[in-house]
């Protein structure tokens, strides 16, 4: 049987804050609801890596060898350099961080508690179609936070829907960077790469050295699929073998506005190069061109006005 | 700070190569070494890598996290070196001292200072106009500077290649402290050897790196002066640096350090050297670095707290 870290307990005070449950295990940590000494909720994420099992029973960490306390101390190196860039970041589509701190052997981050649900959440609720001004609203806003995201050097290589909070006001929050991976310094990651089938772009799989922002792009991509398919494109290791998936242009014809599908499409380009190439790209792609109805109208406008300025 | 780097070491036509290079970066500091170990003498390489060594080390002792003294910093590691060579002979029993020439920079807070002994260079170009730069300490600029022979004439003068003040020397080294210089984006800052200089002219350089990004002109460069080096050809060093973002290009090559941790330093030794430097660089953290990047992130948090 399969050994796992265990949660800590509800009603466990941790420094100032009172852990009420869990709400959400990754590979290299653990998220909880708790409160703060005010009654405020909070979000509190754990640095536990599963790959190293540290804690059987407790509170505090223990790795059980020579070897994976070394692994575990590395690691720790990244969930610092998530929380450092975070902390720098205060935008209101990127979860913000609160707070640091060490204890119980390992180190926890304290993040705004948002109210709502998930964009895969949405996705699985939804009864009928989601419409194209609910699809480009979540997305330009969502494509505001990732901007700033990359400005400090950050990829978040995670982008999925289950990664996408949806405030009850509508607006998005891009969640959980513990995927993130700085590529502002010579040195690669060495720890094992993580990645979420469907989404994960082929770069993430097999060319680690090629990671970048269209990185992301692909994953935003794969999101907006996913928004119209209710379910993921098929998985980037697979395409390369044997790409059966089939453009967004083709499967949703009329339903959509073609600027959208292209797009969506773009995003999902296996070579990286044939993707945006930063956000800022994509965003100007998807603005760039409004319903063309109303675009033919106003230049009809002109003409009629500047023909009857020719004749008068 | 960002900033685009390059940097590498050629052997050209020589059977060794005793020329060393290194450069490291903390978070809001900067140092970049080159030391050409002196052919003809005992253990050049040995006394290149000594210092450059040296320099590494006692930078990412002092830079904490900043150099209180850039100057005074770079003054000390010479003289420092300068008795670590002597030293080593000692301790070796050696004829003679091994000597080097040494050009290191330092860059904090948006200014640069330089220093130098012998014959290696600094260049300093803003948009292609050299603003700064070392005066070699060797025999022909001293000619050069009476009058006596013309510029166009050092390149063939059979005293071109000796020098009046080294580490490692029998008297003690002259070194040339620059001015504190400030630094605006896009400024290249060059560091090399003869073996470069004398066959790329400044001006060429100054065109190599206005006109393309510095991780494409500073190979090219390379190859370039070591094809002119020919047969007879000396090693060649160069470290090159674009201050600010990459202008030139949109790639991702920008060094930006300001998410690395106070305390941590990131370090490119020349390739002889890095490998068994690397593992150095995975060890785990220390305690004292687990709270130190704490307390930091808790005072970027507050910072940013709107």
């Amino acid at each position: 049987m399969p050994v796992t870290n265990q949660a800590l307990p509800g009603g466990y005070q941790l420094l100032n804050y009172r852990i009420d449950r869990q709400i959400s295990r990754g590979g290299f940590s653990i998220v909880y609801r708790a409160f703060d000494d005010t009654g405020s909720p909070v979000a509190i994420k754990e640095y536990l890596p599963s790959s190293l099992v540290l804690r059987t029973e407790g509170d505090v960490v223990r790795a059980s060898s020579a070897e994976n306390l070394t692994s575990f101390r590395y690691g720790m190196k990244c969930f610092f350099e998530e929380g450092r860039a975070l902390a720098k970041i205060n935008h209101p589509n990127v979860v913000r961080v609160l707070n640091f701190f060490r204890a119980n052997e390992t180190v926890y981050m304290v993040m705004r508690y948002e109210r709502g649900r998930t964009l895969q959440q949405q996705i699985q609720m939804r009864q009928d179609q989601m419409s194209e001004r609910f699809v480009r609203h979540v997305f330009m806003h969502l494509l505001n936070g990732l901007r700033e995201v990359h400005t400090h050097k950050l990829l978040h290589l995670d982008i999925k829907p289950a990664n996408i909070y949806l405030r009850t006001d509508g607006s998005p929050v891009l969640l959980d960077f513990g995927a993130a991976r700085q590529t502002l310094t010579n040195t690669r990651p060495k720890l094992a790469p993580m990645y979420t089938p469907g989404f994960a772009a082929p770069e993430q799989y097999r060319d680690p050295d090629r990671l970048g922002p269209w990185t992301d792009v692909y994953g935003v991509g794969a999101s907006m699929f996913a928004c119209l398919a209710a379910f993921a494109p098929q998985a980037a290791d697979a395409r390369v073998q044997e790409d059966h998936l089939v453009s967004a242009k083709k499967i949703w014809a009329g339903q959509y506005s073609d600027n959208l599908l292209e797009v969506v499409d773009w995003c999902l380009r296996l070579d990286p190069l044939e993707r945006p190439q930063s956000v800022f790209a994509l965003q100007k792609a998807i603005r760039d061109i409004p319903p063309k109805k109303r675009k033919l109208s106003i230049l009809g406008n002109i003409k009629r006005v500047l023909f009857s300025e020719i004749r008068a | 700070m960002r900033f685009t780097i390059f940097q590498e070491s050629r052997k050209g036509s020589r059977r060794i190569n005793q020329d060393r290079i290194a450069y490291t970066y903390g978070r809001d500091t900067l140092l970049m070494v080159v030391a050409d170990g002196m052919g003809g003498h005992a253990g050049g390489e040995i006394a290149a890598q000594i210092c450059v060594r040296l320099f590494v080390e006692r930078f990412q002792q002092e830079a904490k996290p900043i150099l209180r003294n850039p100057l005074k910093f770079l003054q000390d590691t010479m003289l420092r070196a300068h008795a670590a060579l002597g030293s080593y002979a000692n301790q070796f029993s050696m004829l003679e001292t091994p000597r080097t020439t040494c050009v290191a920079v330092v860059v904090q807070a948006g200014f640069a200072h330089w220093a130098h002994v012998g014959d290696s260079r600094f260049y300093l170009f803003r948009q292609g106009t050299l603003i700064g730069s070392t005066k070699d300490h060797s025999k022909v600029q001293y000619l050069v500077d009476q009058g006596i022979i013309g510029a166009h004439d050092v390149a063939q003068h059979p005293d071109r290649n000796k020098i009046f003040s080294c580490l490692g020397g029998l008297v003690d080294p002259v070194i040339d402290l620059s001015k504190r210089t400030p630094l605006r984006n896009g400024d290249v800052m060059v560091l090399c050897t003869d073996g470069l200089w004398s066959v790329l002219p400044q001006h060429e350089i100054a065109h190599w790196l206005t006109s393309q990004p510095v991780l494409k002109a500073a190979p090219a460069m390379m190859r370039e002066a070591e094809k002119r080096g020919g047969p007879d050809g000396d090693n060649l060093s160069l470290i090159c640096v674009r201050w600010g973002p990459e202008t030139l290009t949109d790639e991702p090559s920008t060094t930006i350090t300001e998410t690395m941790g106070l305390g941590e330093f990131e370090t490119q030794i020349d390739r002889t050297i890095t490998l068994t430097d690397r593992k150095g660089q995975q060890r785990d953290l220390t305690d004292d670095e687990i709270e130190r990047a704490i307390s930091e992130i808790q005072s970027t948090i507050q910072k940013y707290r709107k």
